[in-house]
């Protein structure tokens, strides 16, 4: 439905003159950007993920088959060795040993059939962290083992893996990006402001940060990380180490907005009504960049979420055994692994996706924000 | 006292005659000279004393030794520079900048079978034969046969390992996982792999046994768990529970070998067979902290001791080696199945170093260290006050009798001559590591080398690799 | 305008003082330094590691060593890499070349292919060619440099063989022909440039499709289209080459990215450039390597940010500076 049609309706329904909000035709304008929920579709799916990672992981992260090292991608069998048809799939327990070449060749014993189950007992966990449980989406009896991406060196589940790393993945961008997007918001604000010595020291600051390569700065920032930290806590510090360095960024666009908005005519009555600086900045100028900070934020979030992984890739990140995307692919680096072991990287195909998803939210948040885009008027 | 006499046909690399003055100027006023930086000088200085190295007559060189020394052979390899370059540089002060990697090859003068031709700093390194090397063949031709000999640099094992395969180099020395795709191509890509038995050196896991204080008044390890570490039962538990076939097929693709002490049969002559060790037993780690009052009092899968505190610590290791992280992993699975909760955490070696050697904050760590067929390389390991000591660094005086004994070992091995009773004398220090455990040790790579067919007189060895004997290597007819 | 920039170069040059101060500062807050790692090797003596350590006063407080490092710097002494015992400015300089190449490669190609293909999806806009080349583009946007670096590593260098493993040049470099070597050095270049031009196309591309959009809404477009001129010569001849010049600034900014090396990149393709240069300074507290490198990268970017301020005022008249 076209704009006027739409506001037509609304004069018909209450016999009144209504325009919808600019926030209301944003959205719609986002929900015309077919792009972009394509990517929302996906983030929802792989925020599903993340909550319920233990429910539609069928093994833990950790839980190791050693005699199961480099299992390669398993698929349920429908039909047995004398052609019987079973309406549950099932696989056939393998072991492997060393040929000649020192290849890993796996046989599958076919007496055994350890059928699929919907709804399985998998090793306990606890729903959402409070309610004990231990039934997992799918699985199959022990002691057979289910490898839908195959396995990495010590025979645990790629895809389980691939699901519980979606946890740190998913998070890092969202929990990072707020934190420099406060930050960025406060200093940028404050920047854009009070302008004069104050913009000039904190845009020089924020350039100065950003003059020091990524890269680099996240490994020595890790480096001070003291050692006995648990895993939760590393996790942590790399989140703030990642914020650290990105607030800048968002502070000099934030601030950019700010100058602008800071000369209109309701920002002049706020101060001629007497009120303080601070109180300003918060209630009426921010929120009104908060549109733009958001396309921003979104934008940047694939930043961190490659930010992590490169950290964890160069074992700078996320330890073993808890997985990150990042870290799962430190395999694969190494060529020959790669060329016998291919499916170890299923991880880095889904940070692509993550970070495709995250794109393509963003610039449908960007036109459909943005009234001077074309994309943001009526197609 | 040692008399050392040198060939009178041998000849520096721009025609000089090679001397005795040569091999007294690189001692006296090159090794000992204070105002250079040299490691050398540290190694062939005992209590203080340095050598006196003397000039006889011009192919005599008299050496005294404050000490015997067992290794004496071994320690004059040093490379011997010589004076008519070098002493004008010394007397300018501009010896520390001479070889840099900015000098001219012709200005670099030696007495070996290759000189260098030329090098592109970070890519290779050129060296041609050297036409005035003193060694002959059987039928009296100078030696050596191969005309150049170029080194690539090696930035990264992949790209190494590609280019052997595409056919860019003739030997390299290739990791477990790259055996595989190699092994089929043998006829094809004409070469063939080595395997040459266990490669140098050790990765084993070590616990901080330092019963000192920092300058704060802080113990560096919290004073009941040093004690634990300090139980030859427990570090035997740890040693009985760790699955290192598991890492042997997992990280280094099944080319690996089990290690329970400091050498392996790369060590060679020293090598003592006979040691304990320690298979694959979880009950039997399980008994031995049974007996230490370890047991899992509340059924969480964690050992706590009487006073109901857990045995958890903080296993570190360096995150720039990945097969050491991959390795670390397993271990700490190994002691969660034995009932101890290690946090594994990755960090810098330069921050690792640190603990070690300054702050000696750290539980327990997973490193390794290079090796080498002579015992005695490794003495500041060994020695209770050595720096490398890793458990308990530079002891005043040995904590315990084992360590005490083992400093006996290596003063007496230093300076018996006999190579038998030398042998006895390490075959027993490893004994008694094997049976203490301050490290204890997981499993060593295969050392492999891949080298093409076209060569004859090549020995592939796991010391010196393909080029050890490189003045007798030849190309085959075609 | 002169005034301004010359303003800009003196707040450039305080700002580079600052940079300084703040690298050499976290450089330092990573503990240990480059000697400690000595430690380990059981033939290095106590001693030695001592004397090294002293002579390049490793053992005063971080502020002294911090001006030591600036006198020399300033006067343009950059001071002795300790992993490859040569001057930091021919270590540098060395790799400098290769990355500069690498990444004039790159950024030829990206800007050959990007605005062709932002002309066109401007010109053809919401039809089914702009979408697909928008997905693309984004695709390859998102694409993690080092993954796909290994997926055609292992692609055409495993797999394949089409192409050599790493490096910039075959061991027989210097024994090939001109036009041999040009190829070879083309060959080592192919997949890094890929990985570059892919990650940096979508940007650019969509950019152009922008500037294009807005440039053909103007009002000067719909005039001559009604003047009756071809839409061939409207849209080529007239909005290209307005929808280029802002472009120019972005240039700006691509100069400082000239000089920097992507050190994921060059250490899964071995090539050597400066990113891994600095990457393996960095973890091997090579100091003045890593001072270096990052001096350098930061008077690039200081350049860059004002030859981009610059180059705008230039090419757009209602910008001007005080």
């Amino acid at each position: 439905m076209s704009q006027q049609a739409e506001t037509v309706a609304a004069e018909q329904s209450n016999g009144q003159t209504e325009s919808l909000s600019p926030l209301r035709l944003s959205l719609r304008a986002l929900r015309r950007h077919r792009m972009a929920m394509h990517g929302f579709r996906i983030l929802v799916v792989l925020y599903v993920f993340t909550i319920f990672a233990d429910f539609f992981a069928p093994y833990h992260y950790d839980d190791q088959r050693r005699d199961h090292s480099y299992h390669p991608p398993l698929r349920p069998h429908f039909y047995d060795d004398e052609g019987n048809f079973s309406f549950r799939p099932f696989v056939y327990g393998s072991s492997y040993t060393f040929n000649d070449y020192y290849q890993r060749i796996y046989t599958q014993d076919r007496s055994k059939k350890y059928y699929l189950r919907f709804f399985a007992r998998g090793q306990k966990y606890r729903l959402l962290g409070l309610l004990p449980t231990n039934v997992r989406l799918f699985g199959v009896d022990s002691p057979g083992r289910l490898y839908l991406l195959g396995a990495d060196h010590v025979g645990r589940d790629v895809l389980s893996r691939v699901i519980y790393g979606s946890r740190v993945s998913m998070t890092v961008g969202l929990l990072g990006t707020s934190v420099s997007l406060i930050i960025g918001l406060l200093i940028g604000g404050i920047s854009g402001y009070y302008g004069g010595t104050i913009d000039l020291l904190i845009q020089r600051l924020c350039e100065l940060i950003m003059l020091i390569p990524g890269l680099y700065l996240l490994m020595i920032l890790y480096s001070t990380l003291p050692a006995g930290l648990s895993s939760v806590q590393v996790y942590f510090g790399v989140v703030f180490i990642l914020a650290f360095i990105g607030w800048a960024g968002l502070a000099r666009v934030i601030r950019g907005m700010v100058l602008s908005i800071a000369k209109q005519d309701f920002v002049t009555a706020a101060v001629a009504a007497g009120l303080p600086g601070w109180r300003i900045i918060v209630r009426h100028v921010l929120p009104s960049t908060l549109s733009y900070a958001i396309v921003a934020a979104s934008l940047s979030i694939p930043a961190y979420i490659l930010g992590e992984s490169a950290l964890s890739l160069i074992g700078m990140g996320i330890q073993d055994p808890v997985p990150s995307w990042g870290n799962m692919l430190q395999k694969a680096v190494n060529i020959s692994e790669l060329a016998q072991h291919p499916w170890i990287l299923w991880p880095g195909f889904f940070i692509f996706v993550a970070v495709m998803a995250f794109n393509f939210v963003g610039d449908g948040l960007r036109d459909a924000f943005d009234p001077g885009s074309v994309a943001g008027q009526q197609a | 006292m040692w008399t050392v006499k040198l060939r009178e046909d041998v000849q520096w690399s721009d025609g000089t005659p090679f001397t005795a003055d040569d091999v007294v100027f690189t001692y006296m006023d090159v090794i000992y000279n204070k105002d250079i930086t040299t490691s050398t000088r540290d190694i062939i200085t005992v209590d203080g004393k340095q050598w006196q190295v003397t000039k006889v007559d011009d192919y005599t060189v008299r050496f005294e030794l404050p000490v015997k020394c067992a290794i004496f052979d071994l320690l004059i390899a040093s490379e011997i520079i010589p004076k008519h370059k070098y002493e004008p540089m010394i007397r300018a002060g501009t010896f520390d900048s001479a070889m840099g990697a900015d000098s001219k090859p012709e200005d670099i003068v030696g007495t070996g079978p290759f000189m260098l031709a030329s090098y592109e700093t970070g890519q290779k390194v050129v060296l041609r034969r050297n036409p005035l090397y003193w060694k002959r063949d059987a039928e009296g031709n100078r030696l050596p046969y191969l005309d150049e000999i170029v080194y690539l640099v090696v930035q990264d094992l992949n790209a190494d390992f590609l280019r052997f395969r595409n056919g860019e180099t003739d030997f390299t020395n290739i990791r477990g996982e790259d055996f595989p795709i190699l092994k089929p191509l043998e006829r094809e890509g004409n070469f063939k792999i080595y395997q040459l038995g266990p490669a140098y050196g050790s990765q084993f896991v070590v616990f901080n046994m330092n019963p000192g204080k920092s300058p704060e008044g802080k113990p560096y390890v919290t004073p009941y768990k040093r004690l634990w570490f300090s139980d030859v039962r427990f570090r035997q538990a740890v040693a009985y529970a760790i699955d290192r076939q598991t890492i042997i097929d997992s990280v280094m693709n099944g080319l690996g070998h089990p290690q329970y002490g400091p050498g392996t049969v790369a060590m060679g002559y020293f090598y003592n067979p006979d040691i304990k060790t320690y298979d694959y037993d979880l009950e039997k780690g399980r008994s031995l902290l049974r007996d230490m009052g370890l047991i899992d009092r509340n059924d969480d899968g964690v050992l706590e001791d009487a006073e109901g505190r857990k045995v958890e610590f903080t296993l570190m290791t360096n995150a720039e080696n990945n097969q050491r992280t991959a390795i670390a992993e397993i271990v700490r699975k190994d002691l969660e199945r034995l009932g101890m909760k290690a946090n594994l955490r990755a960090i810098e070696f330069n921050a690792l170093v640190t603990k070690l050697d300054k702050t000696f904050d750290w539980e327990v760590i997973l490193l390794g260290l290079t090796g080498g067929p002579e015992p005695h390389w490794g003495a500041n390991v060994w020695n209770s006050s050595g720096r490398i000591h890793m458990w308990y660094p530079y002891q005043k005086s040995p904590a315990t009798p084992w360590e005490a004994r083992i400093d006996e070992i290596f003063t007496q091995g230093f300076q018996e001559l006999d190579r038998a009773k030398r042998k006895k004398l390490y075959g027993e220090w490893q004994a008694i590591i094997a049976e203490q455990q301050p490290y204890v040790y997981t499993a060593v790579t295969e050392r492999l080398t891949a080298l093409r067919n076209k060569f004859g007189n090549v020995f592939p060895a796991p010391i010196g690799g393909v080029l050890h004997n490189s003045e007798e290597i030849f190309l085959l007819e075609p | 305008m002169t005034s301004y920039i010359i303003r800009r170069i003196l707040i450039a040059l305080l700002m580079l003082l600052a940079a300084s101060m703040l690298g050499y500062g976290f450089m330092k807050l990573a503990p240990g330094d480059y000697f400690d790692r000595l430690k380990q090797d059981s033939r290095v003596s106590q001693e030695y590691i001592e004397q090294e350590r002293v002579k390049y006063r490793l053992d005063s407080p971080v502020y002294v060593q911090y001006l030591a490092w600036l006198s020399r710097f300033v006067q343009g002494d950059f001071g002795y890499s300790f992993e490859y015992k040569r001057p930091v400015a021919q270590l540098i300089g060395d790799r400098l070349i290769n990355t500069l190449i690498l990444n004039i490669a790159a950024i030829t190609l990206t800007w050959l292919v990007a605005i062709p293909l932002g002309v066109y999806a401007a010109v053809h806009q919401y039809r089914p060619s702009d979408k697909v080349l928008s997905s693309i583009s984004f695709m390859g946007m998102s694409l993690p440099h080092f993954f796909l670096a290994l997926l055609l590593l292992y692609i055409f260098s495993g797999e394949l063989q089409w192409l050599p493993a790493g490096g910039l040049k075959s061991v027989d470099y210097d024994e090939l022909t001109t036009s041999g070597k040009l190829a070879d050095l083309a060959a080592h270049l192919a997949i890094p440039v890929v990985v570059l031009v892919v990650g940096a196309l979508a940007g650019l591309q969509r950019i152009m499709r922008g500037n294009m959009l807005d440039v053909l809404r103007q009002q000067y477009v719909v005039t001559a289209r009604a003047k009756g001129l071809s839409e061939h010569r409207v849209v080529y001849k007239h909005a290209l080459r307005n929808a280029v010049n802002p472009l120019i600034t972005i240039f700006g900014y691509q100069f400082a990215s000239l000089f920097s090396g992507a050190a994921l990149l060059e250490i899964i393709t071995s090539y050597p450039g400066l990113g891994f240069l600095l990457f393996n300074a960095v973890r091997s507290k090579d100091e003045f390597l890593v001072m270096g490198g990052f001096m350098m990268g930061a008077l690039m970017l200081l350049i860059g940010n004002l030859l981009a301020d610059v180059l705008l005022a230039v090419v757009d008249p209602r910008i001007s500076y005080s």
